[in-house]
This record gives C-alpha cells, sequence and structure tokens, in this order.
C-alpha cells in the first residue's frame, strides 16, 4: 500500500529541515514545546533540552551523531508521573521511539501529550570511539546523514544490523535513505495527519521511491544480522561460554542503569533481597574452593534477559556504558530476537497491544507441554 | 621498628606460602586476593578457602576490578578469622565503610602493601597489556612511578597502608624477586603467624625510599589539580565538564563508600511531577531531560567526599570519560581539610559529621 | 529598560528559633525585605545540604538557613551537626568555584526578632550586589 507524504528538499540539509518543521510548530501552536538534542558547553556530546522558544531550535542538533542518554529516557523523566498540560513533540531514533513505546505500554511514560517524530536512522556512533576521535565520527556521521554512506561501519554494531532504523510507530517520519533529492515526510497516525494539516503541508509525494530504497538497506542489513547473530551464539551458548564471555564483568550494572526499558527504581540485582550473608558467602568457598567477585554475573545478565529482553529495542546503550568492553548489546539482541520471535511480537513496533508478558492465550505455545510431557517421569499418572 | 617475617622466596610466592599455611594450619577460613580467572589473564577478587587455589592468586595484580573495601564488607562480620590482600586505598575504603556499619574488622587480618599504583582497567584487560604490565612491575621495583597508570594513583600519596595487620614492602623493593618480608604491625598479625616456620628480624619500611615517591606523587597531584578548571570558572566549567554524562550513576555504583542500597538521587524525591517541569519551562525557556546532572555530582560531594579515599573507580567506569576522580579527590581534600581527617586512616577517628566540637567555625554562624 | 532585580532568597528556618524569631519580627512590625522565603524544617540540622545545592542549581540568588545558638538546639545538638555540613559545603562550594556568598547559616533564636530582620536586610543586600544567579539561565543543569 503505497503512502503520501510532504516532499522534503535535501538541499537545505535534513537537520535544517526538520528545525524548520519544529519551528513552525512552535508558531502555530501545533505544540508548546519540543524536545531535542542540542550540543552541550563542552561541545563534546549532546544532551535532551525541553524548550518552548522557537530560536532556541537554531542550536538544536535534531539528528545528532551520538545518543548519550536514550531518548525513552528523557520522555520517562518528563511524564512519568503524568500528563501536563503542555502538548510536546520530539525527533527520535526509531530505537528511542520504541523503546518510548513499549515504556508507555509498561506505563512509565505517557505518550498521550506527545507528539513522536522519527527520521530514517543510519545509526549512532558508539560513544568510545567519539570521546577518541570525535571530529572523524562527526564526519562520517554527516556523511551518512547526506546519504552517501548511509550504512556505514562506523557505527554501533548493533545499528549495523538494525533492521528497523525506518520502521517505527511513530507519528510523523522524515524519510530520506537512499535518496538522491527530495525526502518524504509522512504520517503514521491520525496525529500526524492532523499535524500535517494544521501546518497547511500537502501529501502530494508517494513513498514508494524511498519503500524501495529502505528495502535494499533493510536486506543488507538482515544479511548482516544473521552473519552478527551467528558469531555471537558460540559466545553464548552453554554456561562456559557465557561465563567467559562475561568474565570481564565487574559488576557496575551501568548496563542496566542505562537500559531504557529498565525501568525499576531498584533493581532486584542490587537490593538487598539479592545480598548474600558473610556466612553463605563463607560456606560456599568452603564447598567450592573459592568464590568470585562480584557474585552472580550470570545470574544478573540472565536475570535481566528473563526481565526485559520481551522489550528490548537494540539500541546498543548497554554496550556503550560497558567499562569493559563487553558486547552486551549484540548478546541481549540476540537473545531478544528469540524471546520476542516465540511471542510474534516485535518490541515497540505497534503503538497497541500490550507486551507478552501482560496478557496470554489459553491455547498457546503448545510446544512447551510436549516438553513437559517428554520431561515428566514415565508412568506419571497426573492427567 | 617492628617484628617483621623474612620468607626467602620473592614477594610473591612468599606471600602464597605464608597464606597456604594460615589455610591448611587452618588459622583461617580463606583469604580474599585478586586472582587469574582466565588464560587471558583476566583478573577479579575472590576468596579462596582451598590452599589448592591459591595457584591462581595474583595479589599484586595492578588492577582494581572492584574496590575491594564493597567486597569484604559482604564477607564480614566473620566468626572465624579470615585474610585480605587489599591495595591501601581499598583498605581505607573499608575502614570507612566499617566506620558506617558496612562491615566489621573484628577476625580480619589486614595484609596491604606499600602500592605502585593500578592500570586503569581497559589497559589491564586491552591488548598488549603484556607489555604494559612487565613495565609496570620493573618501574614499581625502581620506586618509579609508571606512566600507565591511573591519573588519581599518579597523585596519591597515601600508597603506605595504614591500619593493615602486615605490611608488605612492594613499592621501591629490588630484592622482591628473591626475597619476602612481610611487616608485623599488630598483636593480632604476630599471635596468627606464630607457627609459621620462618625467621623472624626487626626492620621497617625504608623511608628513603617513601619520601622519594611522595614527592613525586606530590608534584603529580599538583599538576593533576592543576590541569581541572574548576576552581576557577566556577559553573560555567562545572557544565563543560558534566555536560556530557549520561546519568548511569556507575560512579556511585563502584565507589567503596557510597553504601546506601537505594541513593537519594534514585529515589522518588527525584521523580518530578510534569506540573514543576512546566514551570521551569515557563521560566527559563529551556532544561535538560532527564535533569539533576551537575546536581547529582555536587550531592554527591556533599554526602561522601570527606570519605573519598581518591581510589579513581568512579572515573574508571565512567562511559562518557569524565575526570569524576580527579575533582572528587581535589574537593574530598578539602572538605576532609576542614577536620584535619585523612579518610580511613584510623578506626577510631569518627566520620566529620557524626560529630562535632562546641567551639569551632565560630565564623559561620554570624 | 531593565528589570529590577528583587532577590529571591530560600530560607530554610528551624521551627524552635528562627521561624518564632521570624514571627516576632512580624508582630513587631520590623521591616523585612520580601525577597525572603521562609520554608520551616523542624530542626536545622534537617536540611540535607542537597536542599540547599538544589535551591542554588535551580535558581535561587541566596540560600539562607536559620537555627538555634550553639547549645540551645531543641533536639540538644542537632544545630553543631548542621555547622559542620554547611562548612563542608561552603568548602564544596569554594573548591568548585561555585559562589559560596550566596549560602548563608545563621543563628536566630526565639527572642531575637530584630536580628532576623537585620540578617534578612544584609544579606538581601549583599546579594543585590552580587547579582542574580546565572545558574537559573543555565539549560544544561
Amino acid at each position: 500500500m503505497t503512502k503520501k507524504g510532504v516532499k522534503i528538499s535535501l538541499e537545505k540539509g535534513l537537520q535544517n529541515q526538520i528545525r524548520d518543521f519544529f519551528k513552525k510548530g512552535l508558531e502555530k501552536g501545533v505544540f508548546d514545546a519540543v524536545i531535542l538534542p542540542v550540543r552541550v558547553p563542552g561541545k563534546d556530546s549532546y544532551a535532551w533540552i525541553l524548550m518552548n522558544n522557537a530560536k532556541l531550535i537554531d542550536q538544536a542538533n535534531p539528528v545528532p551523531p551520538v545518543m548519550p542518554v536514550q531518548g525513552a529516557k528523557a520522555l520517562k523523566a518528563l511524564t512519568r508521573k503524568g500528563n501536563g498540560i503542555i502538548n510536546v513533540a520530539t525527533i527520535m531514533r526509531s530505537c528511542e521511539i520504541r523503546a518510548a513505546i513499549e515504556l508507555s505500554k509498561l506505563n512509565q511514560v505517557n505518550l498521550e501529550k506527545i507528539t513522536l517524530v522519527s527520521y530514517d536512522c543510519p545509526g549512532a556512533v558508539p560513544m568510545k570511539g567519539y570521546n577518541r576521535i570525535p571530529e572523524e565520527m562527526e564526519k562520517s556521521f554527516q556523511n551518512a546523514l547526506a546519504g552517501k554512506d548511509f550504512a556505514n561501519d562506523k557505527m554501533k554494531e548493533v545499528c549495523g544490523i538494525c533492521v528497523d532504523f525506518a520502521n517505527s510507530p511513530a507519528d510523523l517520519h522524515f524519510g530520506f535513505a537512499g535518496m538522491e533529492n527530495d525526502g518524504i515526510l509522512f504520517s503514521n497516525s491520525d496525529k500526524g495527519t492532523a499535524i500535517l494539516d494544521t501546518l497547511k503541508m500537502k501529501c502530494s509525494e508517494d513513498d514508494s521511491q524511498w519503500k524501495n530504497s529502505v528495502n535494499i538497506i533493510k536486506e543488507q542489513k538482515s544479511k548482516n544480522r544473521i552473519e552478527v547473530y551467528k558469531s555471537i551464539q558460540p559466545e553464548v551458548e552453554g554456561l562456559d561460554n557465557l561465563q567467559t564471555t562475561f568474565a570481564k564483568c565487574i559488576g557496575c550494572h551501568n548496563c542496566q542503569s542505562v537500559c531504557p526499558i529498565c525501568y525499576c527504581r531498584q533493581c532486584y540485582f542490587d537490593s538487598s533481597a539479592s545480598k548474600q550473608t558473610a556466612d553463605y558467602l563463607q560456606d560456599k568457598a568452603k564447598n567450592r574452593g573459592g568464590i568470585g567477585f562480584p557474585r552472580d554475573k550470570i545470574m544478573f545478565q540472565v536475570g535481566r534477559m528473563a526481565h526485559m529482553s520481551l522489550s528490548c529495542v537494540s539500541c546498543g546503550q548497554c554496550m556503550d556504558a560497558c567499562p569493559v568492553d563487553i558486547p552486551v548489546a549484540k548478546i541481549f539482541s540476540y537473545v531478544a530476537a528469540k524471546t520476542q520471535d516465540t511471542f510474534e511480537y516485535h518490541a515497540g513496533t505497534t503503538a497497541d497491544g500490550a507486551v507478552p508478558l501482560k496478557v496470554y492465550k489459553q491455547d498457546e505455545l503448545n510446544k512447551i507441554h510436549e516438553l513437559i510431557k517428554n520431561a515428566e517421569p514415565q508412568g506419571s499418572q497426573h492427567e | 621498628m617492628n617484628k617483621v617475617i623474612k620468607i626467602e622466596n620473592g614477594t610473591k610466592q612468599g606471600v602464597l606460602n605464608f597464606l597456604e599455611h594460615l589455610i591448611t594450619t587452618d588459622k583461617i577460613s580463606g583469604v580474599l586476593t585478586l586472582r587469574k580467572i582466565n588464560e587471558k589473564g583476566i583478573c577479579d577478587y575472590g576468596f579462596i578457602s582451598d590452599a589448592k587455589e591459591l595457584k591462581f592468586a595474583d595479589p599484586f595484580a595492578p588492577v582494581m576490578p572492584i574496590n575491594a573495601a564493597q567486597t569484604l564488607s559482604s564477607l564480614t562480620p566473620t566468626t572465624k578469622p579470615i585474610a585480605a590482600i587489599i591495595k591501601p586505598c581499598e583498605l581505607r575504603g573499608f575502614v570507612e565503610r566499617v566506620k558506617r556499619v558496612q562491615g566489621s574488622m573484628k577476625n580480619v587480618l589486614l595484609i596491604s602493601y606499600t602500592c605502585g599504583g593500578v592500570l586503569p582497567l581497559n589497559t589491564f584487560q586491552g591488548d598488549g597489556s603484556e607489555k604494559i604490565i612487565a613495565d609496570y612491575y620493573n618501574a614499581i621495583s625502581k620506586g618509579e612511578t609508571p606512566g600507565s597508570i591511573r591519573p588519581t594513583c599518579k597523585a596519591c600519596e597515601y600508597f603506605v597502608p595504614m591500619m593493615a595487620d602486615i605490611t608488605i614492602p612492594l613499592l621501591g623493593n629490588s630484592e622482591s624477586e628473591s626475597e619476602c618480608s612481610l611487616i608485623m604491625n599488630s598483636e593480632f598479625a604476630i599471635q596468627i603467624s606464630k607457627e609459621f616456620q620462618c625467621e623472624i628480624i626487626t626492620s621497617e619500611l625504608d623511608s628513603k625510599i617513601i619520601d622519594k615517591v611522595l614527592a613525586v606523587r606530590i608534584s603529580e597531584k599538583e599538576k593533576l589539580y592543576n590541569k581541572t578548571k574548576v576552581t576557577k570558572d566556577g559553573l560555567d566549567e562545572l557544565v563543560n565538564i558534566f555536560g556530557k554524562c549520561v546519568g548511569c550513576h556507575g560512579c556511585s555504583r563502584v565507589c567503596p563508600i557510597c553504601y546506601c542500597v537505594m541513593c537519594d538521587f534514585e529515589s522518588h524525591n527525584f521523580d518530578y511531577n510534569i506540573e514543576i517541569f512546566e514551570t521551569e519551562l515557563e521560566q527559563k525557556g529551556a532544561l535538560r531531560l532527564p535533569p539533576d546532572t551537575v546536581f547529582f555530582q555536587i550531592g554527591r560531594l556533599a554526602h561522601m567526599s570527606f570519605s573519598c579515599v581518591g581510589c579513581g573507580q568512579c572515573e574508571d567506569v565512567c562511559p562518557a570519560n569524565i575526570p569524576v576522580a580527579t575533582i572528587f579527590k581535589k574537593v574530598g581534600e578539602a572538605t576532609a581539610g576542614l577536620f584535619d581527617y585523612i579518610p580511613g586512616k584510623d578506626l577510631e577517628e569518627a566520620i566529620p559529621v557524626m560529630i562535632f566540637k562546641e567551639e569551632e567555625f565560630e565564623e559561620i554562624g554570624k | 529598560m531593565e528589570k529590577e532585580f528583587i532577590p529571591r532568597i530560600t530560607s530554610f528556618v528551624c521551627k524552635w528559633c528562627t521561624y518564632t524569631g521570624a514571627d516576632l519580627a512580624g508582630t513587631s512590625r520590623l521591616q523585612y525585605p520580601t525577597s525572603i522565603i521562609l520554608l520551616k524544617v523542624l530542626c536545622s540540622s534537617r536540611i540535607d545540604p542537597v536542599f540547599l545545592i538544589k535551591s542554588y542549581l535551580k535558581g535561587a540568588d541566596g540560600v539562607l538557613i536559620g537555627g538555634c545558638h550553639p547549645g540551645d538546639c531543641h533536639y540538644e545538638t542537632g544545630n553543631y551537626h548542621t555547622r559542620r555540613r554547611f562548612k563542608i559545603l561552603t568548602e564544596i562550594f569554594s573548591t568548585l568555584g561555585l559562589p559560596k556568598e550566596r549560602l548563608r547559616l545563621s543563628w536566630i533564636s526565639a527572642s531575637e526578632g530584630p536580628k532576623f530582620a537585620q540578617v534578612s536586610n544584609e544579606f538581601t543586600d549583599k546579594i543585590e550586589n552580587l547579582g542574580p544567579n546565572n545558574a537559573r539561565e543555565n539549560m544544561f543543569l
């Protein structure tokens, strides 16, 4: 099904087009405030800034090369305790939008008064690389934005395998991947259509060309995805391999605290409930000859998978924040693909519906019944 | 002058022999030490209860995967003696935790050594670390400051352990390959090592080496402090430095002093109703989301800076490469200095905020 | 025309002494500036330094703490602790190059209505000279 969208000239640059859109929206009162990334005074990163001043938008970088704070976290900070009176619009990467959708399903974000805008995301540059060689990284990102080198290998590893870079249920979407001169702005929701109407933006452009070029990139990324999953599989299959992979873990839980989905105020694994007594630890050491610290490295990781992998959007923040360079994001992406497939769920890609653990069907997951049956001792009388 | 155990073996082997004796004769139920966990040389802290497992121990490895003060707290209180070989700053961190009733010194044989500093985690675990580590050992045996260690280690004046039951001279000890001496500082140490077959002499740390290293460290500290511009440029510079903070609070989680199960800054108190943002937006025209980046740092300074042991763990885990440790060390020195307090120096010395004098700081109430 | 600068001073005052002192200042019809915004706490030691930092970072031009005179605390020793914490905070401010002049601690007893008025006036004058707190404008905090 083809859609109609607004023609966006890329000559002035995508960033400027986006700025213009938000300025117009503020001036026409379509929204009262916007959340946009602005370069911090130290010039070495970007921060989410909520602003109601159209002049400030000129300072903003709607599409920053890095993702220091996951956008969903910014939305959570604003709306965790409910709606206000202001209508807010924001532009974010696909994974940030998807995380926000997941959080709204988990009642941690209220999207009622938020207009979500997304764009074809070329990926984000890893923070570590950006800290080391900012100019070079900035340049390769700008190239990607200009369409020359849309999917380049300077981005985070999980960005290289992201097939949802142009797929999110945002109200509005800027499409430009692989397009020559013109991009397209189209709406995904009634809210989006209403905004385009108010701003008197005419939907005349057909989106089939954009769709085609997105599909080409998507295909390449799907291939990469299979490769990366293949390469990560031996690293995490079996307890021994898991232990080797997470051997370096120092238990700082940075991965959890930067994760947009992990919204618990206090992670179970940081709580006193998960702490063991001195006597217990010493007994354990006696039985095994020795125990290592931090305790429960694998339990933490696998536990976190059990708690949140169904909503994992593979944004790669965990890997960015890991001080010891464990490929956390690749592992979580790999596991999440499997757990989400079980329920034919694709985190954050649809705005309605519930997270799989909140609902159930009476007749589902029949394979599990077979497994249970096979595992039961023979001659079991239980029917 | 103290009693010193002499062991005819390299320092590392000597210490391991001593520990083996303590474990096999059931003097201690185990020892907390750094150990190698795989052939890549990755280290973690292990609590070893079986003498056979001691072959993996690498007590002097120049790395701090976690600050052992946290680990040691979780292993105490203990009814049976345990031993721990930890770095001087970890020991000070532990003492600070004990003052906060997060652990107990009772029945813990604290072994520490004159410390040459640790490598940043990434250097230690990264490619080409073998050479860097070899260079490190070479440098410290000559009493030099290796170039690859953490910035805060280069600037650390407290490399001689305080409160240790046993001190091992390592820094500037050119004979550490051939002999091992354990300086006994407490009655507990002497009692527990009574049955150990060895030569006993009286001696103490070589003050010439200590003074030499101290002079270098102090000058490095001045350099490090001068490099941060916080004092001069005030709030603007703070925003420059902490502007890129991602708010992961990793710095507080790895901090040996920050023991709160839930930090105030992660609590409900810091979740704001949207009305608060709306009012602020009305006034300022723009605000940061999530908020409280600089606030968190100054708040943490107010809560714990006077106990900061300058271990540098916060800086090591920071995903945004912010020089957290330098700033905390600098501020910590100033706040602790108000009370002539040296964190972790003496268990009997109370934390400055827990006590007061009736006559002090008269000027501030005027 | 430039707007006249009216300082905003957040004041945390203890219920037993300074708040009562402020009350006395009011009933005695003593003049003190409207810039002082009073927040009552049970004891000055209830004031976590975090409150003061927050006041400063959110744009208060001055932060005032009022408590009982040393030795007069209704909880015996609360204000001695306040004094230490306050000293620590000012030391942090001066090490970080932040304006510690914007922080002030005063001992004002229940009978010292005039002192309350005097401190308020003095501190307001001082803040007027310092000018507005630039943290109020900073959007990156």
